[in-house]
Formats: structure tokens, C-alpha cells, sequence
């Protein structure tokens, strides 16, 4: 007791233990991490080499056991094997989380009928206006179109000197040049194919001028085999520029055909929205005839919708203000048919040459494409389309890069404005028209606008055409928007059947025109024939559905069984395995801490015995102590120090926790002058005299 | 005892314990139950009371049973497939598009051919059915006809057959006569006797042994000309070198009138010439020949395809094309467009809008399926140079039979190497036999069908058509006029509506939906469920299964043939015994303990020794004493440790 008194005055409480409250709480630290140790202790062996005979034998996991329990050769035979099976397990673990982190899917299909919702069906007339009523709008240009094709026409017959240059004062009368000339057509003279001559159909002022060079007096033996023309649009970035491009065609009938879309797209797009919408074809005369199942419908319930290609389109059961309606039969006879009236005569003949109805099966809500999806009708037949509903069901992010409801697309859906869900075709288009309106100033008429936005004319907007045309044949732009816009993830498609047939039959012809102009016109004479007429059968088919759902392959619960599965099929283990192997791994660190502990000590003591000289360690002591500085069995290494230290199982007593504790609280006080290097020193004193005892 | 002996049996002791460490069978499974990892067993030992050891009893083995029968399940389920589809919205590769005229070649350049054949064709439809032509042929020559030799309908004679097929008259001689040989009926096997009276038919005999013949009947004789008109169009043609043909059939100018691509103009450059032996030159645009393939990046009828093509019906030839308009075909660069089969026809005087959608699958192969990658592993020649599919086996497997048993090669597949084409003048047999070999070819007796495979991988353009009125009535004047002007500065004639067809090919949507198969199982998840299984129903693993051959192959064979052994020995040892009366005990007892430690102690061997044995290490046993004992341990330890800590703290 003594000799803890002595040690009292230069006990390890330091310096900063000035106030006893800040002493007390240090103090109850201490207690509280002396009892933790004494708890964590409590393992199940104080070697490496007893813990793992303690956890071999004690485990769960089958092959450590067979470790202990064999003769040294299978000892071995069971070590590797248990080595094996547990790197084994390790990675085929990692093949499993790496299969789950890939988020695979499955899909399953599933095919049969089912009462569904019939597909809204968009009805069109290929051609968007009557011709009755735009023409006195496209009057000039079709005067200007007429009048190029007389001028382009005329040299094949007559000698090969184009002589398009001559005589051009008397024909021009009357033509609106200046339309003309916003985007004229040329003739490409390509005799010589290296110095093709650009040749004007109609002599203006401003092409005398411009780029036509003096044709050359073309050799007269030309045979009719070399002599090519070739008919181009001229398209200038600004009008009377030399920024300019010619569009060729392989055919004048192409080129004609394009030259007058972009024309006619600069006329209406000045015309009001109301205007374009009377100017269409309504719905009383197109649709003549409707029967959905066997109930009656007319043209009322239909929605009108204005489409920039078709001019008025009407959509059956849109289910955009009434529910959509269901079908639960499949056949023709539950189907909806229709007879329509295209009126060929009333086409406008450069603009559309295509004739018949398109029409286009798509979901409820969503806007119909018609130039991608849609088919065509030929009039005087009778086209019967069975339908099989291809539904794709995916599943979002992570599993698969699609988008549920287009909110997440950085592109402004301007087909928002029809109140119609996200699609794809609506994305790109939204993409193309922000790109024009950004790039050309103003919109395209075949779009629908942004806000504060108008629709390009050659008035306002000279250079349109030439910036459309750049922008469309534009690659980059076209990536940029494939990039931009995600398809949807529920993805439906209706397959169809078509099949057509002649109608009306030839006997049944009479009445039936002879009804149908009776009940649009209430006039007892014929006012449809066969060129206009059309009946569509629209009907599921025996088999209606076609769903492909997906999946993930991989859940957390798959990823946890097949984990299981693989730790118990090599080695018989579980989760509770792992606990035990973490809970050794503790140990183990404990034990390696204790070592290292008793490591340290044992140094300070060699020191301590090396300053004292009147006890002098012998040779054998020196060399035993330096021989077990490594020891990590205790057993030996508590003999040896047993052996240099005989009194050391007497020691304990004085080290109780309350003992050394409350001596050194007091002191502890005035010790605090004491300076930080005298430290070590103090504790190779205390160490010193607690041997001593 | 002898110091070898003692050695030896030292060296026995200290070496470690081979074979069974219990003396008989039965303390070897007592054994193996208690120490077992898998857990039915060990009840079963533990149990007290028969009725419970049995149930347990009961229990383990239909554990065991489940086990097997789930195991055997997951393994025959190894090899299944899941389907997985993936649709991909991309810029898509345009598919080629192979266009056709249906009639092959220009019916005023082959006159020089045909026009034999069409005499005797015209002569014969006059006399079977009555039929004329009208004015433009009238002197039609009934001199000319006697005057001539009647090559064609002497090699192949039609037939109008009477009687139930016993009597038929020959056109030519108008003789009746007895039919012989097999009748085959062309059209249908169900013909019905009724209107026998109206069958036409004709003979096909074999040239070197004219009784061998084969009648091939029609129930309507449009069939019945038409095929015979074929067989010797084909003959015909089959002489004709490849660049005549070429040069007989249409240009790429007089096909394609107009083209229009991805929104910029085309023309005959992008389309190449590829000939087919029934429909003359075709064209295929896109063929990615010289190495690029075009691509679209927009989806709709604006931006794909579109083609005004020139159809002269007026060119036709009446006898072999009976429709008139064109064929295409979608098909992936690298396939043979095989456009007799799966063409799609194109009306005149008609828009045909195609919209497509592409799908691409892929099958796994071998134990999976029976599919083929790259068709190297079929045993027929691919004879056309494009890569696998079907049908291409499908024919150059035919194509092989018919040099093989014809000598000669069939005009509508490629030549193999150093064969020819069937024509009459070399191989006069070979319309019988080619007949006899497509029998057997559908009956699928050639074997064709079973070498065949269908390869793994393939692309599909899903085809959606609909057709429109084109040109309008109100643009019918302005278009025709205008594409009278294109193609007048070659020909100098007004086109006419039903000579032209526009046809468009686009991409409805941009989406590529991909169906693959993909293993439903990985040997990952095979073992997986092994475990699963073996855990779930006897806490088993593969260690148990190494114990169990262990124990119950290793240990107990030794144990019975240490038991085979000690018998063998006492019986001899007894034998030697009672000849030489000397009693060897001692020996016998000391082999015994030599070959079994566990029989060294004289105790008699319990569990527990047998459970000591294996580790003999006598080093090991000091270890245990009291002074380990865990409570002086921990306490030392601590003492020792105190001081240390606290400074650590402190530090």
C-alpha cells in the first residue's frame, strides 16, 4: 500500500486534471472502458491458435469442424477442401450480385381474348382541303405550275436547243412572278455531265443576272438517249442571294410535287386555323354511314381534329370527353363500319396524288401519326381490318431506359396542346419544331407552334424553304433529337389484317349510291360514284390481345436465396455463419490488442530492468525475455514471464480498478506541475515499485 | 516381442488414422450420425422410444427422397430458355428492297426464242379447247402447223384423259390410247371422277425406258398449259447464256421511273442488278454492295422508300405471267432474296404504302435448340453466296439430289460447281426425273427437311400494306404527262395509268424490338438451388455429401473387408492349425490389433475412443491442464493489462 502511496504523486493522471468534476467524469470513463474490456474478454480463447480450434469446432459451417476432428493427412485433405469450397462461394457470390446488378428482365406473353378497349379510329381524306374552296388561294400557283409544265413538256417534241429562253414575254402574262421567284423550279441541262447548264424555266429580270451561264450551243446530232434534263428547286437562303441550293429530282413528277408542298405550305399558313378548318372536308359528308356493333353512330360521334397533312381528320371513341367504349366480341360483326366519301373530284391535283381515305388505329388520347402509322383506303372497295392489339409492358429505370409518361424528356411536347399523352413520334416533331423555330425564326406549318411563334411564309420569312430543307437533310439535327427523346414504356401497336374486296358490287351498285346521296343530300339523284365511295370493317380478331410483360429477373429476395444457396450447397452456412465469423474476427483483433499490449509492456520492463543496476538481469533472463518478445502463445509466453517474474501471480491485488483509482484522484492535484518529458520516467517508477511489492 | 515389431507397431500408432476409425459397421453409422452435419440423422440416434426413432426414421428418408426428386427436376430443367425482349429506339439500317417486274423478260426480245412454243401452245389451246386469237394472228397457220414438226408437244405429249385415267387422246395424233404407268395428280390428290371427262394432263416418260412413265394431271387445263409451257420455257432458258438473259430482260431505266429516299432524290445507282432465273432482272436497292448501308433516321412514308416503277404490260408474255404488276422483297443485306417465295406483289395503277417494323430474334443454339449459327455445320453446300438461312439449304440441298440422281441442274437454283443447266437436247430425261425428284423432295423423302435447320438468328421486317388510288382522277392528267416527259426523252409514248406503280417502304416506327433467348439458368444458379435444396430439407452441403461417400463407401468397405480379411485369415489359421496342431493365438490377436488401433486397448472400443482417435498427438494433451483453466486466465490477463490501458487513455 505503500508503495501505491509513493507512486501516488507521479500516477498517470495528467496535467488537465485541474477541476475534480472534469477529474471524476475522466475517472468514470476509465471505469467504463476497463469493464468493456473485461467483457469483451470474456472470449472464447486468449491465442489465435485456441480461438480458432474454439471456432472450428463451434461453428455451423460444416468444413472447419471436419478440420479439428480428422488425423493430420485428412487434416490437410479437409483444410483445402474447406479452402476451396469457401473461395468457391466467394465467387460465385460475386457472379450472382453481379447478375443482379445488371437488372435483367424476363418477359412473359401472354396471348387470348379479352373484353378490351376498342382502338380510337382517325379517319382522313388523303387530300387535307376541297379544291372547290382553296382555290382561290392556290389560283396563281396553279396558273405559274401549269404554265412551267407547258414551258418543261414542250422541248421533247420539238428541237433539242432548249427553247425555253425564247418567247417568253407573251406566256409569262399574267403569272405572279414574284411568286415564282420566291422558290423557283429550274431545268438542270446535264449533256455535259461536268458542266451541267442551269436553265431558267421563266426569264425574270433577276436570273438574267444571276448564275445561268450562256447555254452552249449543244452538238445537233444529239441523239434523244444523251439529252437529260433534270428539274431542280432553287432554294435561296434570301431572295436575289447567291447562297443557294438546288434540290434535284430524278423525276420532274417528284420535284413538281415538292416545289408545290412548299409553295402552298406559305399560302394557307396565313390562313386562320377557322378558315382552314371550313375549308376541309366535314363530317357530314365525309362519313356517311357508321354501325359499332349493333348500335347506330353517325358523324356526331366523332371528334374533329385539324391535322396539318389531312386537313380535317375525325376520331372515333378518342375517350377524350366520353369513356371509351369496349368490345367483347371478336368479328366483322362486332366491329365498327363505316362508309366514307372521299369526293376524288374535289382533289387539288398538284398537291395530293394519292387518293383514297387513311386511317390510322391508335390508343385513346394519343395524337395520331398518320404519315408514319397510318394506312391507306382505296376507293370503290371494301378494306376489312382485323386487329390484334401488341401491348408492351416495361419496366422503367434502372432496368431499362424508357420513360412512363414523358415528363423526364428534355423536349417540350407541343403536342401537349390536344390534350395527348407523350409518345415518341410527338417528341421528335416537338424536337424538329423547336430546332426550326430556333434555327429559322418561325415555325413549320405541319407542326403545331411553340408560343410567340408564327408559321413561315415566303413573305415574312424569305429564306424558309432553303433553312427547312438544310435543317431536314441535317444529320446532327436528326441525332440530336433520336438522342433527346425516349420511347414510352408501355408501348402499344395494333396489328392489322387487311384484306379488301370490290364494293359496291356491280348489281348492288344502284341502290346503294342512290340511298346514300339520298340520305347526305336529300336529292333522289346519284351524287356519289365509285371513286369516292369507301367501307371500312374494323373488328378484333379471335385472338385481341398480344401482351409482352417484363419482369426483373433478379430481386433482392432471388439475389438473398441464391446466396443461400450457394453458401449452404459448398459449405452448409448462413447468415448466422457470417455473424461467427465476424464475431472470431473481433476476437481476434482482441487478442492481437492484448499482444501487442503485453508486447509494450514487456519492453518497458526489459527497460526498467536495464536501468536498474543493482538488480542485473542474467544472460538467460536477457535472452529469454528477447526470445519472447514475439510470443504469441500464452501459454508460453505466461510461463516465461512467470519464470522472470516469480511474483506475479501476487500482483493483482494492487492493481484492482478502486485502489489505483482513488490514490490517484487526490494527488493528482498538485501533481499538475509536473512537466510532460518526466512522464515515462514517473511510469517506470510506479511500474518499478509495483514489481518491488 | 521383436524390436521390428515394436517399431512398426509404434509407427502404427503415431500414424495417423487411415480407413474406418470404428471397429464394425454399426459403430461407424452411430459415429457418422452423432458427428454428421446434416441434421436427420443425428435424431435419429439421439431419439429415445422405437416409435420415435422411427419416425425420425421416416422423416430423413423422405427428406432424402425430396431431395432427389427436386435435384432431378432443377437438372432436367437445366437446359430451358427465357424469352427476353428489348425494343430499342434508334437510327434503324434500311433494309434491301428487291424489286421486280413479275415478268421476267420483254416478251418482243424473246420472240426469237418462244415463238416456236407459242405457236404450238396457241395450237394446242385451239384444238383442246377451242380458242382463238383474234384478228392480229388470224393467219394463224393451220398450213404452217402441218408443215412444222411438233417438237415441243412430242417430247412432253398433252393428254386429255378419259375412262378414269385408262384411255387418254393425244392432241398431237388425236388417237386414243392406253395410258400406262403412275398418275399424279398436279393440283390436288382430290380430284373427283365426276368431271373426268375435263382432266388434262401430260406424260413424262423415261427416256431410256419408255414404259417407265409418269401422267401428271390438273383439273383445270389453265394449270395444266401453264406448266407445261414452263417445263419448256425452262428448257428454253437454260440454254440462253446469263449476259443475253441480262440483256433480254428489263434496264434499271426501264424499271424504276422515279426514286425518292429519306427525303432526297435516288436513282438507278443505288439500285443493283441482280438476276434472277424466274423473274429476269430484279434491282435491290440498298444492297450495301459497296459497302455502305443506308440508314434512317426518321420513321414515316415521307422518309423511306419511294418508287414509281414502269410496268409495260403490253411486254408480257401471255403464257408464262398471267398477273401483271411487281414483287418485292424486304430482306437484311446479307440474305438471298428468294422472291418466287415470299414476295410481296405490287397492283398497277395503285399506291402500295409498306410500312414496316422491325424485329430481330435470336435462338441459343445446341443443347438449347436445334438451330444453326452460321450454317457451317450443315453438311450441304450453301450454293448461293449469301449467308445461311432455310431456305437456301432447303435448296441447294435439292439442287445437290437433282445433279446427283439428274445429272443436270434445275434452271431456278444456282449451279453447283461443274454442273450445268437441264436442257432437253443433253439431257432428255431430265423433266422425269426432276418431277420424280420434287415428289420426293415434298414427301420429304430426299431428307432435305431433316438436315435442314433453321438458323439462329434472324431479321424480320414486319410488313403492314395498304393501297391507295394513285394517281388521282385529279392528278392523273399533270403526272401521267410528266412522267411521259421522264421517261420520253428515252421512249416516245404516252404513259398509261396501269403501267405504272408507286410503291412506298418506310419505317412505321424507329423501334427495334429484339427477342433473344438467354439461358434460364446459369450452373450459378443450378448450384444455387442444389443448396437451396439440400438446406432446406437436411441442412446438407457438399461436405455432407464428401462425408456420406466417406462413411458410407470408404469406411465401410474397409470395415467389411478387414472383417472379409480377419475371417479369411482365422480359416486359414485354423486349417494350418489343425494339420500342424500348434495353436497361434498370439499372431492372430496381434495381426488384428496391428491392422485396427482402436483394437490396441484392451477395452473393448466404445464411441468415445473411437472419437479420440483421430487425434494422436500426445503433445496436445498438456495443453488442457488447470492452469488454463479460463478463470485464472482471465484474470492474470488483466492484471497484467490494467496499467497499460489506463496509460493509453491517458496518452
Amino acid at each position: 500500500m505503500s508503495a501505491r502511496g509513493d507512486a501516488s504523486p507521479v500516477s498517470p493522471s495528467s496535467c488537465s486534471d485541474l477541476i475534480f468534476p472534469l477529474a471524476d467524469t475522466r475517472m468514470n470513463l476509465k471505469k467504463y472502458f476497463v469493464r468493456a474490456l473485461h467483457r469483451l474478454q470474456k472470449g472464447p480463447g486468449y491465442t489465435y491458435k485456441e480461438l480458432l480450434v474454439w471456432y472450428c469446432d463451434n461453428t455451423n459451417t460444416h468444413g472447419p469442424k471436419r478440420i479439428i476432428k480428422e488425423g493430420p493427412k485428412k487434416k490437410v485433405m479437409w483444410f483445402f477442401l474447406t479452402l476451396l469450397f469457401a473461395s468457391l462461394v466467394f465467387w460465385q457470390w460475386g457472379i450472382l450480385i453481379n447478375t443482379y446488378l445488371s437488372y435483367d428482365v424476363t418477359s412473359s406473353l401472354s396471348i387470348g381474348f379479352k373484353t378490351m378497349k376498342f382502338p380510337a379510329v382517325t379517319v382522313c381524306n388523303a387530300n387535307p382541303f376541297k379544291y372547290s374552296e382553296v382555290k382561290p388561294l392556290l389560283k396563281e400557283l396553279d396558273k405559274l405550275i401549269e404554265a412551267a409544265l407547258e414551258r418543261i413538256l414542250q422541248p421533247t417534241h420539238g428541237d433539242p436547243i432548249s427553247p425555253l429562253l425564247l418567247n417568253g414575254s407573251n406566256t409569262t402574262e399574267g403569272l405572279d412572278l414574284e411568286l415564282w421567284n420566291q422558290i423557283p423550279l429550274v431545268l438542270i441541262d446535264e449533256q455535259d455531265k461536268d458542266n451541267p447548264v442551269i436553265v431558267e424555266i421563266f426569264e425574270t429580270n433577276q436570273s438574267a443576272a444571276g448564275n445561268q451561264t450562256a447555254a452552249p450551243p449543244a452538238p445537233t446530232n444529239v441523239t434523244s438517249e444523251e439529252k437529260k434534263y433534270k428539274l431542280a428547286v432553287k432554294l435561296c437562303s434570301h431572295q436575289g442571294s447567291n447562297n443557294c441550293t438546288y434540290r434535284n429530282f430524278t423525276s420532274a413528277a417528284q420535284a413538281v410535287t415538292e416545289w408545290y408542298i412548299l409553295q402552298s405550305t406559305s399560302i394557307l399558313s396565313k390562313v386562320p386555323l377557322q378558315e382552314r378548318i371550313r375549308m376541309g372536308y366535314q363530317a357530314e359528308d365525309m362519313i356517311l354511314a357508321c354501325l359499332y356493333g349493333a348500335e347506330p353512330c353517325n358523324y356526331k360521334n366523332f371528334t374533329q381534329i385539324y391535322h396539318p397533312d389531312h386537313g380535317n381528320c375525325y376520331i372515333f371513341n378518342w375517350g377524350m370527353d366520353k369513356e371509351a367504349l369496349n368490345s367483347s366480341n371478336p368479328g366483322a360483326e362486332f366491329g365498327l363500319k363505316l362508309i366514307l366519301d372521299i369526293s376524288q373530284q374535289d382533289y387539288i391535283p398538284y398537291l395530293s396524288s394519292a387518293a383514297g381515305a387513311r386511317l390510322m388505329l391508335h390508343q385513346q388520347k394519343s395524337f395520331p401519326f398518320l404519315k408514319d402509322q397510318g394506312i391507306y383506303a382505296m376507293a370503290g372497295t371494301e378494306t376489312s381490318i382485323g386487329v390484334l392489339v401488341d401491348e408492351l409492358e416495361r419496366m422503367g429505370y434502372p432496368y431499362s431506359d424508357c420513360t412512363m409518361n414523358g415528363s423526364d424528356v428534355p423536349v417540350k411536347n407541343l403536342y401537349s396542346e390536344y390534350n395527348t399523352s407523350y409518345s415518341i413520334q410527338a417528341c421528335l416533331r416537338s424536337c424538329f419544331q423547336n430546332h426550326m423555330t430556333e434555327i429559322c425564326g418561325c415555325g413549320h406549318y405541319m407542326f403545331p407552334l411553340p408560343e410567340g411563334v408564327t408559321y413561315c411564309n415566303n413573305e415574312d420569312n424569305p429564306g424558309w424553304a432553303y433553312c427547312y430543307s438544310s435543317l431536314r437533310s441535317s444529320i446532327r439535327h436528326r441525332q440530336i433529337c433520336i438522342d433527346s427523346c425516349k420511347e414510352t414504356c408501355n408501348d402499344t401497336q395494333y396489328k392489322m389484317t387487311i384484306s379488301m374486296a370490290d364494293w359496291p358490287s356491280e348489281a348492288s351498285e344502284d341502290w346503294i349510291f342512290h340511298i346514300l346521296s339520298y340520305e347526305r343530300d336529300m336529292s333522289t339523284n346519284v351524287t356519289l360514284d365509285r371513286n369516292g365511295i369507301i367501307k371500312l370493317n374494323i373488328y378484333f380478331q379471335e385472338y385481341n390481345y398480344r401482351t409482352i410483360s417484363e419482369s426483373a429477373a433478379t430481386t433482392i429476395v432471388w439475389l438473398l436465396s441464391s446466396l443461400g444457396g450457394q453458401f449452404g450447397f459448398w459449405m452448409g452456412g448462413s447468415v448466422l455463419c457470417l455473424i461467427e465469423f465476424g464475431e472470431i474476427i473481433i476476437d481476434s483483433l482482441w487478442i492481437t490488442i492484448i499482444n501487442i499490449i503485453s508486447w509494450c509492456k514487456g519492453l518497458k520492463q526489459k527497460r526498467v530492468r536495464a536501468q536498474y543496476p543493482d538488480m542485473p538481469p542474467t544472460v538467460s533472463e536477457l535472452v529469454e525475455a528477447h526470445t519472447n518478445l514475439g510470443f504469441q502463445h500464452e501459454e508460453a509466453s505466461a510461463a516465461t514471464q512467470g519464470e522472470a517474474l516469480p511474483p506475479e501471480p501476487g500482483t493483482p491485488p494492487p492493481n484492482y480498478d478502486s485502489l489505483r483509482v482513488q490514490p490517484a484522484r487526490n494527488p493528482g492535484t498538485d501533481s499538475d506541475t509536473e512537466s510532460e518529458e518526466q512522464r515515462p520516467a514517473a511510469n517506470h517508477h510506479e511500474d518499478a515499485s509495483v514489481r518491488a511489492e | 516381442m521383436a524390436p521390428g515389431k515394436k517399431i512398426t507397431a509404434r509407427i502404427k500408432k503415431t500414424l495417423p488414422v487411415r480407413g474406418p476409425q470404428a471397429p464394425t459397421l454399426r459403430e461407424l453409422m452411430r459415429w457418422y450420425c452423432l458427428n454428421t452435419n446434416t441434421h436427420g440423422c443425428r435424431r435419429i440416434v439421439v431419439s429415445r422410444g422405437r416409435l420415435r426413432r422411427f419416425i425420425w426414421i421416416l422423416l430423413t428418408l423422405s427428406a432424402v427422397g425430396l431431395i432427389l426428386w427436386q435435384c432431378a427436376e432443377l437438372l432436367l430443367n437445366y437446359y430451358s430458355a427465357s424469352v427476353s425482349v428489348t425494343v430499342q429506339f434508334q437510327k434503324l439500317p434500311f433494309p434491301a428492297v428487291t424489286i421486280c417486274n413479275i415478268n421476267p423478260y420483254k416478251y418482243s426480245s424473246m420472240k426469237d426464242y418462244l415463238s416456236e412454243l407459242d405457236k404450238e401452245t396457241k395450237k394446242a389451246l385451239e384444238t383442246f379447247y377451242g380458242f382463238s386469237e383474234g384478228k392480229s394472228k388470224v393467219r394463224r397457220a393451220a398450213g404452217d402447223w402441218n408443215g412444222t414438226e411438233s417438237l415441243f408437244l412430242r417430247q412432253i405429249p398433252l393428254l386429255r384423259l378419259e375412262n378414269s385415267f385408262r384411255t387418254a387422246i393425244d392432241f398431237r395424233s388425236g388417237r386414243k390410247r392406253k395410258v400406262e404407268g403412275s398418275v399424279f395428280h398436279k393440283d390436288s390428290s382430290i380430284v373427283n371422277s365426276g368431271d373426268s371427262n375435263d382432266i388434262i394432263g401430260f406424260q413424262l416418260c423415261d427416256a431410256n425406258n419408255s414404259s417407265e412413265c409418269a401422267l401428271y394431271t390438273f383439273s383445270s387445263g389453265v394449270n395444266a398449259i401453264q406448266e407445261w409451257y414452263k417445263l419448256h420455257y425452262m428448257n428454253i432458258m437454260a440454254q440462253i447464256p446469263l449476259e443475253t438473259k441480262e440483256e433480254l430482260s428489263y434496264s434499271a431505266d426501264d424499271l424504276l421511273l422515279t426514286c425518292f429516299f429519306d427525303g432526297l432524290s435516288c436513282d438507278k445507282r443505288h439500285f443493283t442488278r441482280f438476276h434472277h432465273p424466274l423473274h429476269g432482272n430484279c434491282y435491290t436497292f440498298n444492297s450495301g454492295e459497296n459497302g455502305t448501308v443506308l440508314s434512317t433516321s426518321t420513321g414515316g412514308s415521307e422518309y423511306g422508300l419511294q418508287v414509281v416503277l414502269y410496268i409495260d404490260e403490253a411486254d408480257y408474255n401471255p403464257f408464262l405471267v398471267t398477273s401483271s404488276g411487281a414483287k418485292i422483297i424486304v430482306h437484311d443485306q446479307d440474305e438471298y432474296p428468294f422472291i418466287e417465295d415470299i414476295g410481296t406483289e405490287i397492283e398497277t395503277a395503285a399506291a402500295t404504302s409498306i410500312g414496316m417494323h422491325f424485329t430481330r430474334s435470336r435462338k441459343l443454339s445446341k443443347p438449347y435448340s436445334d438451330c444453326t449459327e452460321t450454317g457451317a455445320d450443315i453438311p450441304v453446300e450453301n450454293l448461293y453466296n449469301k449467308s445461311y438461312s432455310l431456305q437456301i439449304c432447303l435448296h441447294s440441298c435439292f439442287q445437290k439430289a437433282m445433279v446427283e440422281s439428274c445429272g443436270c441442274a434445275q434452271y431456278a437454283q444456282p449451279l453447283p460447281n461443274g454442273a450445268e443447266y437441264c436442257n432437253y437436247k443433253k439431257y432428255p430425261n431430265w423433266m422425269y426425273c426432276y418431277y420424280r425428284l420434287h415428289e420426293k423432295f415434298v414427301k420429304e423423302q430426299l431428307g432435305c427437311q431433316q438436315i435442314c435447320k433453321d438458323a439462329c438468328s434472324f431479321k424480320e421486317w414486319a410488313l403492314t400494306t395498304s393501297i391507295a388510288q394513285w394517281p388521282s382522277t385529279a392528278s392523273e392528267d399533270w403526272m401521267l404527262r410528266v412522267l411521259s416527259w421522264d421517261k420520253g426523252q428515252k421512249i416516245n409514248k404516252k404513259l398509261n395509268k396501269t403501267d405504272l406503280a408507286n410503291l412506298m417502304v418506310f419505317y412505321k416506327d424507329l423501334n427495334e424490338r429484339f427477342i433473344s433467348e438467354n439461358p434460364a439458368n446459369t450452373i450459378v444458379i443450378l448450384l444455387s438451388n442444389f443448396g437451396g435444396q439440400l438446406g432446406l430439407w437436411m441442412s446438407c452441403s457438399v461436405v455432407c455429401v464428401i462425408e456420406i461417400i466417406e462413411v458410407f463407401f470408404i469406411d465401410s468397405f474397409s470395415i467389411v473387408m478387414r472383417r472379409q480379411w480377419q475371417k479369411a485369415k482365422k480359416w486359414w489359421n485354423d486349417r494350418k492349425r489343425d494339420r500342424t496342431g500348434k495353436p497361434p493365438e498370439v499372431g492372430d490377436e496381434e495381426q488384428q490389433g496391428h491392422d485396427n488401433p482402436a483394437c490396441i486397448d484392451e477395452d473393448l472400443p466404445t464411441f468415445n475412443t473411437a472419437l479420440r482417435l483421430p487425434m494422436p498427438q500426445e503433445g496436445h494433451l498438456p495443453r488442457t491442464p488447470p492452469p488454463n483453466y479460463s478463470t485464472l486466465r482471465l484474470e492474470t490477463a488483466f492484471t497484467e493489462q490494467l496499467p497499460d490501458t489506463l496509460e493509453a487513455e491517458q496518452h
